[in-house]
């Protein structure tokens, strides 16, 4: 048997032993309230704005319409106090026909609300008759049309975007669902002509209530929304929340062992720490791709058919990465952190990065080519019946596997005795990793540099995404600064390990050795990055911040020199100079990238 | 007097002990660090909602650079609709033409305008193409709302008279010359205030449950139940640093949203209400720590707990997230305000006393 699966089976038997009867009990009770709560609460309107907006109204026949909405504190009062309560602080006051507003922001935004408010019970209203003909008249079909975008560089044939989605311009016309004369997409609707698919009150009313998961083509004027793709938060969550948990007690776990030197007897077992670590994490893994197949399950439904069943594999070889990396980000922070407190923040830290990375974009799905960096736009997109080609898997999802293979190998390079039973801090237990790879036979600061390539790339792309706030000048110029410190800190990091930690003997021909070398690797991994996955954004104001350096072989060269600037600084000052040295380095390499950027520019 | 003296003293001690700690494990850093992340979410979510629903608000983006092909004739009443709330469009007699312009990128929307008439009887359909996958089908849905309801109540102006006993809502809202989107609004006051001042709370509570656990797990707490200090007050000293430090953060969220133009009225009193849910909560999960000792089990309790807390607080009014937007907009008369959080205090009083007899109980108890 081998040797992992022991491991894997112990660890099961522990959680297990966590669990008692009497926990047991009370996780059932709470999880029951949970569901009892979160029921009543999605039969109310699932906001919290009760009463907050005054309204003093002299009109009885008004009241049964504002109290349709739990927005409204109403008073009914005589015209003499509804002018008084005016003066004295109500948000608005209905005198005869007319709606007085105060003059706030509150009360402006009550009057909207009043507006919406009455729209609402217009239709209400006229739904009740049961004559759609006369009462919603004009149908809004949406069709969504295939076509090039535009913000590819000019000049680029195919972009992945538009090889993945499998189209060109005469497949995209056979497509059109439906002209002027044209059999309709969608069999209900036939267009232009007096018959619809709502023939009656039911159908309306089907319509209007669909459910979160459906998108909306057929509407009247009134329910007529842009397409704000919300649906893909809620995917999202669903998704990722009980990865939180379950990595939480993984992490957990790997504490457990850590704390009074409980997981001694296990690393003085003829085992290499590869299985212990494989062994550790796959009940977790096991347990949270089950969850995962569940909740995919409940989505889309048993399957019937050999499609299906590809689709849901497709969903769960989507997720698949993500879980990889919340769990090699738990598991790194477990080793590292020196308390539990300390490991409960870096998990929140690290869970609330991870989720802005997977939410944002995928906030976009069905907007911009550019939501297809969060392996979420995949599942949504899969969900909604469309096809995911494999490159668009790749660019999505191999930056996913690559940081989490790289994180667990760092990891696991240091699950040992010294780093794991003492009180070492933080930053050399890093340090740690990396001595641990330059002292392999091949370990060098070249394939250092190129292992950093894809979380150099993940920490730009979630660079755009929380300096998205920022006014455009600003947010390019926060880019171009944050972008080049965190190459140059991958560029040096292996520099400075190797001096710091003696390995090789602080002289003027190593430092401009190994700049080169790490200089270069960093050169041909972004190269590799830049072929493979960034093609769909390269022509971004953005995309042009990260892959400038990809064109020509003066990149080559400035990423050469600035290693060799940051390795001097240590060289005359000091390994310990190190954070001026990347200070240094940062601002040349920005200085640069401004220079290009602005004669790119103009 | 002195034995009590005594004990908030041990109190107080326990609670330094853990601040320091805290300080030096750059925790608390980094957990302001997590707040201003969220923070930064919420901006972009705020941008993008107001971008949603207020396209003004997107100075930015040429609203007037949207071309719109429409398929029919000059007489339709749509497309006279359409022109006169300016929009650009081009019009066409077939939809094959528009088709190959707006794959061309002449035009970024094709409407086929219906058949009949508002006089008529049968449904109007209103076939709206647009480019897939862009943003532009956004400004061009909200572009085309206010036109298409305009053009719903013009038919619908001339064919509810045929509806027996219907007479439209007739009340003209007087505007001051101000203009507010009620979602922005409501999404500021309603959603991002209350998050923001009482996450917190919610990390506190997580945090009180760290601060026990570890001790049982490092078996430090015999120890420290070895020092002259009793269960009772080292535990509740930890839970006092734990909901002290929630007022402090609440406050500068209070002080940053106010720079960013979002006044927050009450402020003192929202600070005393977020204070009181901070005890509820690090109340409850110390009760939940000292029962169970692991922390897996526990912070996954404490998750479903305040989850069965923050649904329940949508079914009434006056929960503590809605008590706190109606009075930073000044929704709230003193009376019920203060009688409110009147209950959250005697709340957290009540789980007090529920966590000292916990405590009491505890077979480790000396």
């Amino acid at each position: 048997m081998a040797s992992w699966f022991t491991i894997a089976k112990w660890e099961l038997m522990r959680s297990k032993l966590k669990f008692d009867a009497r926990s047991i009990i009370m996780l059932i009770i709470a999880l029951i309230l949970v569901i009892v709560a979160s029921y009543a609460a999605s039969q109310t309107g699932m906001s919290m704005n009760q009463k907050i907006y005054l309204v003093a109204s002299s009109q009885p026949e008004v009241q049964p319409i504002i109290e349709t909405d739990q927005r409204f504190d109403h008073m009914l009062v005589d015209r003499f106090e509804a002018s008084v309560y005016y003066e004295y602080g109500a948000d608005m006051a209905i005198i005869g026909n007319n709606v007085y507003l105060s003059d706030t922001r509150k009360a402006a935004s009550a009057g909207d609300a009043l507006e919406n408010t009455f729209i609402e019970y217009r239709e209400l209203v006229l739904t009740s008759y049961n004559d759609v003909n006369n009462t919603h008249p004009v149908w809004v079909t949406v069709h969504d049309l295939e076509r090039p975008q535009d913000f590819q560089l000019t000049g680029t044939e195919d972009t992945i975007d538009e090889i993945s989605r499998g189209y060109n311009r005469t497949a995209a016309l056979e497509n059109v669902p439906g002209g002027k004369e044209g059999g309709s997409g969608d069999g209900s609707v036939r267009t232009g002509s007096s018959t619809i698919s709502p023939e009656d009150i039911e159908a309306l009313d089907a319509m209007e209530g669909k459910t979160f998961f459906e998108r909306q083509t057929v509407s009247t004027p009134s329910n007529f929304n842009p397409p704000v793709p919300f649906t893909a938060i809620l995917y999202a969550f669903l998704f990722i929340f009980p990865i939180y948990f379950v990595s939480q007690f993984y992490s957990t776990s790997l504490m457990d062992e850590r704390t009074n030197r409980k997981g001694e007897l296990v690393l003085i077992a003829p085992l290499r720490s590869r299985d212990v670590v494989i062994g550790k994490t796959l009940p977790y893994l096991v347990i949270t791709m089950l969850i995962q197949a569940a909740i995919t399950l409940y989505i889309l439904k048993i399957p019937s058919t050999f499609a299906d069943v590809e689709r849901i594999l497709l969903v769960l070889a989507a997720i698949l990465p993500v879980i990889l990396l919340f769990f090699a980000l738990s598991f790194y922070s477990a080793i590292l952190s020196r308390s539990f407190k300390e490991l409960t923040f870096a998990s929140v830290f690290l869970s609330v990065v991870i989720s802005g990375y997977l939410f944002f974009p995928a906030m976009f799905a069905n907007i911009h080519a550019i939501s297809s960096i969060s392996p979420i736009t995949l599942i949504v997109r899969l969900i909604e019946g469309e096809t995911v080609m494999w490159n668009t898997y790749i660019f999505s999802t191999l930056p996913f596997y690559l940081v989490a293979a790289a994180v667990y190998a760092f990891g696991t390079s240091i699950f040992r005795e010294e780093d794991l039973f003492t009180q070492k801090s933080i930053s050399s237990k890093i340090i740690d990793c990396f001595e641990m790879f330059l002292s392999y036979r091949y370990g060098s600061v070249f394939f250092l540099s190129i292992i950093f390539i894809p979380v150099v790339y993940m920490t730009q792309l979630m660079l755009i995404v929380m300096l998205f706030n920022l006014p455009v000048p600003y947010s390019i110029l926060a880019m171009i600064l944050l972008s080049a410190l965190a190459e140059e800190i991958v560029k040096s990091i292996g520099i400075y390990t190797l001096f710091k930690r003696k390995i090789t003997d602080i002289t003027f021909k190593n430092a401009i050795r190994l700049s080169i070398l790490a200089g270069a690797g960093f050169f041909v991994g972004e190269k590799a990055v830049a072929v493979l996955t960034l093609a769909p954004i390269a022509s971004s104001a953005f995309g042009t911040v990260m892959t400038m350096g990809a064109l020509l072989l003066i990149p080559l060269l400035l990423h050469i020199t600035t290693v060799i600037i940051n390795s001097l600084v240590m060289y005359w000052k000091g390994p310990n100079a190190y954070k001026y040295a990347v200070v240094a380095a940062t601002i040349f390499h920005s200085i640069y990238n401004i220079t290009i950027l602005r004669e790119m520019l103009l | 007097m002195s034995v009590r003296g005594n004990s908030c003293r041990k109190m107080k001690t326990v609670a330094k002990k853990e601040f320091k700690d805290l300080l030096k494990e750059k925790t608390f850093i980094l957990a302001i660090v997590i707040q201003l992340f969220i923070a930064s979410f919420s901006t972009f979510l705020v941008i993008g909602l107001t971008s949603f629903y207020d396209p003004t608000a997107l100075g930015d983006v040429d609203i007037e650079g949207v071309n719109i092909g429409v398929v029919g004739t000059e007489d339709d009443e749509l497309y006279k609709v359409l022109i006169d709330n300016n929009v650009r469009t081009y019009l066409y007699d077939d939809f094959i033409p528009a088709y190959g312009d707006f794959f061309d990128r002449r035009i970024d929307a094709i409407i086929v305008t219906p058949l009949g008439t508002a006089g008529g009887t049968d449904l109007l359909n209103v076939d709206i193409y647009l480019p897939k996958s862009e943003i532009k089908a956004t400004v061009v849905s909200l572009q085309l709302k206010e036109p298409l309801e305009e053009y719903e109540q013009s038919v619908r102006d001339v064919r509810t008279q045929r509806l027996p006993g219907y007479s439209p809502i007739d009340f003209n809202i007087i505007e001051r010359g101000r203009f507010a989107s009620s979602t922005f609004f409501e999404f500021v006051y309603v959603a991002l205030l209350p998050l923001l001042v009482f996450t917190p709370a919610f990390i506190s509570g997580g945090l009180i449950i760290d601060f026990i656990t570890e001790e049982y797990e490092r078996k430090t707490m015999d120890l420290l139940l070895a020092s002259p200090a009793s269960l009772l007050e080292i535990v509740s000293g930890k839970a006092l640093l734990a909901i002290l430090i929630v007022p402090l953060q609440s406050f500068v969220w209070i002080l940053l949203l106010s720079m960013n133009r979002i006044s927050v009225n009450n402020s003192l009193q929202i600070l005393l209400v977020v204070t009181m849910i901070a005890a509820v909560l690090v109340f409850s999960s110390t009760m939940i720590a000292v029962f169970f000792r692991d922390r897996g089990v526990a912070q996954l309790l404490y998750s479903l707990v305040l989850i069965f807390l923050f649904m329940s607080s949508y079914l009434f009014t006056n929960s503590p997230l809605n008590l706190v937007s109606r009075l930073s907009i000044n929704s709230i008369t003193a009376l019920e305000s203060w009688t409110w959080t009147g209950i959250y205090l005697l709340l957290a009083f009540v789980l007090y006393v529920a966590t000292i007899l916990v405590i009491k109980n505890d077979p480790d108890n000396i």
